[in-house]
């Protein structure tokens, strides 16, 4: 049942991602719904299922057209799910701000590899650009995360599985 | 055995980790081999499927605009079209003059953008027509304001486009009036960069960027943007300009795929 449940919600993550993307597209950035829905999965199931269905979402994304990068998301959602498993069942071991610290730390490395890969012609001909682009992409993601925590905040993320 | 079965449970986290990475950077190497592309060719003859009934929506909510935009586009081209009669009246004189008459002739065919993608961002376009309609793979992508593109995986109903905004993109250009020839790579936003230009070219502000003609995709004189900067930095062997391309391109809903070159010499 909750295998189903998982694969069901990936999917209309990966359908909300392919259709809403171009409208909610501010001067060419994009949202990442499906870091959102894999930092979840990750923290609240662990590893395991985070990097499965990170590599297979990210996987499904580049098939569903990329320039000359494919591969790229398989490889960002699995390292983004699984150092959010890392944090699983951790919310009451960590000091709060220490944990919201790391999992922001950790959406912001998946947006550095993505900015890394993507723009590395203006990493070196114009840093301010490229950190400017990643900043952009990160805060705009970030915006979805903080509307996400109006309805399932991250510490009870962290600890429904225990719970 | 036991032993190891315990193991690899003990340490499936990891493994599953390793075995994800690895197959994610071994996709990212092979990105060109012929499997992998057969592969993404029939899966975005799928996901154009998927997004066409989509595509219409959007494109039908933009009817409007389209059409007001249209019709000032008719209004400019029909004054821009009597003064290039005009103009060609006299070319045709100039190149009886010379002895010789050339013409260089595009055969485009025209297509829909259908997708996007969901990458959060913008490296590349699925467009609706693909090998059924005599599409293949390294064909140039134009739009009116210039060169946006080349095909790079073709399906049988649809291609995907990879745009000048891709990391990897690279485009042989001449910069005119002047005919220095260099390397065109996209910067941020809607600014490239032309490289490898000689110390002592003439460039000025408001020249135009073209394709040289050099590359084997690319037919000469295909219009690619307009230089807004000339960068000479003291201690450099080469010059380099910053050209405009065509704005927006996330909002590009028709394009056109050059599908031959003829040339005639009369």
């Amino acid at each position: 049942m909750k295998l189903i449940n998982i694969m069901i919600s990936a999917v209309a993550v990966f359908l909300a991602q392919f259709f809403l993307v171009d409208f909610l597209s501010l001067k060419m950035i994009r949202p990442d719904f499906m870091v959102v829905y894999i930092f979840y999965i990750s923290l609240v199931f662990g590893k395991t299922p985070g990097v499965i269905v990170g590599f297979s979402l990210g996987l499904l994304s580049d098939l569903s057209g990329v320039g000359s990068l494919f591969g790229l998301s398989p490889l960002t959602l699995s390292i983004t799910a699984y150092l959010t498993g890392i944090l699983h069942g951790k919310y009451e071991r960590l000091l709060p701000y220490v944990f919201h610290g790391t999992w922001i730390s950790i959406i912001a490395f998946h947006f550095l590899l993505i900015s890394y890969f993507r723009f590395q012609t203006v990493f070196v001909s114009d840093p301010i650009t490229f950190w400017k682009l990643w900043f952009m992409s990160f805060s705009y993601t970030m915006m979805f995360f903080f509307i996400t925590q109006f309805f399932y905040p991250v510490k009870e993320a962290s600890r429904a599985e225990i719970t | 055995m036991r032993n190891l079965y315990l193991a690899l449970l003990k340490y499936k986290d990891h493994l599953i980790f390793l075995i994800a990475v690895t197959l994610s950077f071994s996709l990212l190497l092979k990105n060109d081999t012929p499997d992998v592309l057969i592969v993404r060719g029939k899966f975005s003859d799928y996901f154009s499927f998927i997004s066409s009934p989509f595509a219409w929506v959007k494109s039908m909510t933009q009817l409007q605009g389209e059409t007001q935009l249209l019709r000032d586009k008719n209004i400019q081209l029909t004054l821009e079209m009597e003064a290039m009669l005009i103009a060609q009246g006299e070319n045709n004189e100039l190149r009886d003059l010379l002895g010789f008459k050339r013409e260089s002739k595009l055969k485009l065919l025209a297509a829909r953008v259908i997708n996007m993608g969901a990458s959060s961002n913008l490296t590349s376009i699925t467009l609706d027509i693909g090998s059924d309609h005599g599409v293949m793979v390294n064909q140039p992508v134009l739009v009116p304001e210039g060169v946006i593109g080349k095909t790079v995986v073709v399906g049988e109903k649809s291609a995907t486009v990879q745009i000048i905004k891709d990391g990897n993109y690279r485009l042989s250009v001449r910069i005119m009036p002047s005919g220095n020839a260099g390397i065109l790579q996209y910067i941020a936003q809607d600014y490239c960069e032309v490289r490898e230009l000689q110390k002592n070219s003439t460039i000025s502000v408001g020249d135009k960027v073209v394709t040289s003609g050099f590359s084997q995709i690319y037919p000469e004189n295909l219009p690619v943007g307009e230089v807004i900067e000339v960068v000479d930095e003291r201690g450099s062997f080469q010059t380099v300009a910053k050209v405009r391309i065509r704005p927006n391109l996330g909002a590009l809903l028709n394009v056109f795929i050059v599908i031959e070159e003829i040339d005639e010499v009369d």
